[in-house]
């Protein structure tokens, strides 16, 4: 039984694809879990502002995002290196050789991304969102956040192979 | 397009997502003429699918969702229109309580005495209890927690009948009663009732 019914179902939708957004942006499970319960709370306050309830699982995100955004404002900021577009073509890593890298490794490689480059990169691998819906989500155009993931996925990619030489 | 075109294009491919996005059609096409980029392709989608499984595969702590729901606020309605409402209530009712207190002054009807008795039953978490109906075994660590921390601690006798537990007025029992949260304990003690809810003021705890 249940005092409200409406937010525990969405709390169990989503709360596990929120604590992973939430773990890869931050790297650390008790902000992961902070940043998740805040964002349902925020929800609990705010529902009656949601015009679409469809787009209920774009406006979680989101304001995860703010929510990362505004505690990361004050603290200082690492750009990541430059990166080189014209080796993309040449990177390519075998799905073996990945699959013997753990994922706590992966989330450290995430954590060395730039955070504006972070956030595109886990919603383009962990939810089947179109590249509008993650433009929208992080309230970004289309092209940036196109451009930043691709320049991300290089960027993981190249710390990848780093790790772990193709064969 | 050249491949190179077609290979920084499809960088961004997933697999059948986005087979309906129109930027990789041209893209696609061309990787199934040319086998080179047709096995890149194919690295790349598999390479995209075992990342995503990776991380999709963290699972959040155990009891994330619980102490979410369990902790949720209560969102306050911001209808001017229920907020009048509202305020009009409460003036109503406290108008109706003020009447019926002096009513009561004239009656001077006394309080009923508490009684002392013995009940038998799990020691609850009420926050718990009350919100999400949580008790037993699976939930004594959290219960055992919560009452500690000065949550209201309760007992379901055998009859199925709750009874709030309290200690001396101004002394808290809980620190007592986190011990045996969730278990079934034997409590002596004065029960009162006031408007349907009983309380039983904790004399002497019995471990079964």
């Amino acid at each position: 039984m249940s005092a409200d019914p409406e937010f525990e179902n969405l709390v169990q939708l989503y709360y596990r694809d929120l604590y992973r957004f939430g773990l890869s942006l931050t790297g650390s499970e008790a902000d992961a879990c902070d940043l998740t319960q805040e964002t349902f709370y925020i929800w609990a306050n705010k529902r009656h502002q949601l015009k679409n309830p469809a787009k209920v699982k774009a406006w979680l995100f989101t304001t995860l995002h703010r929510q990362f955004l505004q505690a990361r404002r004050h603290e200082t900021r690492f750009k990541d290196e430059p990166i080189d577009e014209a080796s993309a073509e040449f990177l390519t890593m075998s799905a073996d050789c990945v699959n013997r890298i753990d994922a706590r490794v992966l989330l450290s490689f995430l954590g060395q991304l730039d955070e504006t480059h972070r956030a595109p990169l886990v919603l383009y691998y962990l939810e089947d969102l179109s590249y509008n819906e993650i433009a929208e989500t992080l309230a970004v155009p289309l092209g940036t956040v196109q451009s930043r993931i691709a320049r991300a996925k290089i960027k993981l990619l190249q710390l990848l192979n780093e790790t772990i030489p193709p064969k | 397009m050249t491949t190179t075109e077609a290979r920084q294009r499809l960088l961004l491919y997933r697999g059948p997502i986005d087979d309906v996005d129109p930027q990789f059609q041209e893209a696609l096409v061309h990787a199934k003429s040319d086998p080179e980029l047709g096995q890149w392709l194919r690295e790349q989608t598999e390479c995209y699918d075992t990342i995503r499984a990776k991380l999709r595969g963290i699972e959040p702590p155990l009891g994330l969702a619980e102490k979410i729901v369990r902790r949720r606020p209560i969102p306050f309605p911001r209808d001017w229109s229920r907020i009048v409402q509202l305020a009009a209530a409460i003036l109503i009712s406290a108008s109706v309580t003020a009447l019926l207190m002096k009513w009561s002054e004239r009656r001077h009807r006394p309080v009923a005495g508490a009684q002392e008795i013995i009940v038998t039953g799990e020691v609850l978490d009420m926050t718990c209890y009350i919100a999400s109906n949580l008790s037993g075994p699976e939930h004594a660590e959290c219960a055992k927690v919560c009452i500690r921390n000065g949550e209201p601690a309760g007992i379901k006798a055998q009859d199925g009948k709750v009874y709030l537990l309290t200690g001396e007025p101004g002394q808290s029992i809980n620190t007592q009663l986190a011990e045996h949260a969730a278990q079934v304990v034997t409590i002596k003690g004065k029960k009162s009732v006031r408007d349907g809810f009983a309380q039983l003021q904790v004399e002497e705890i019995r471990k079964l």
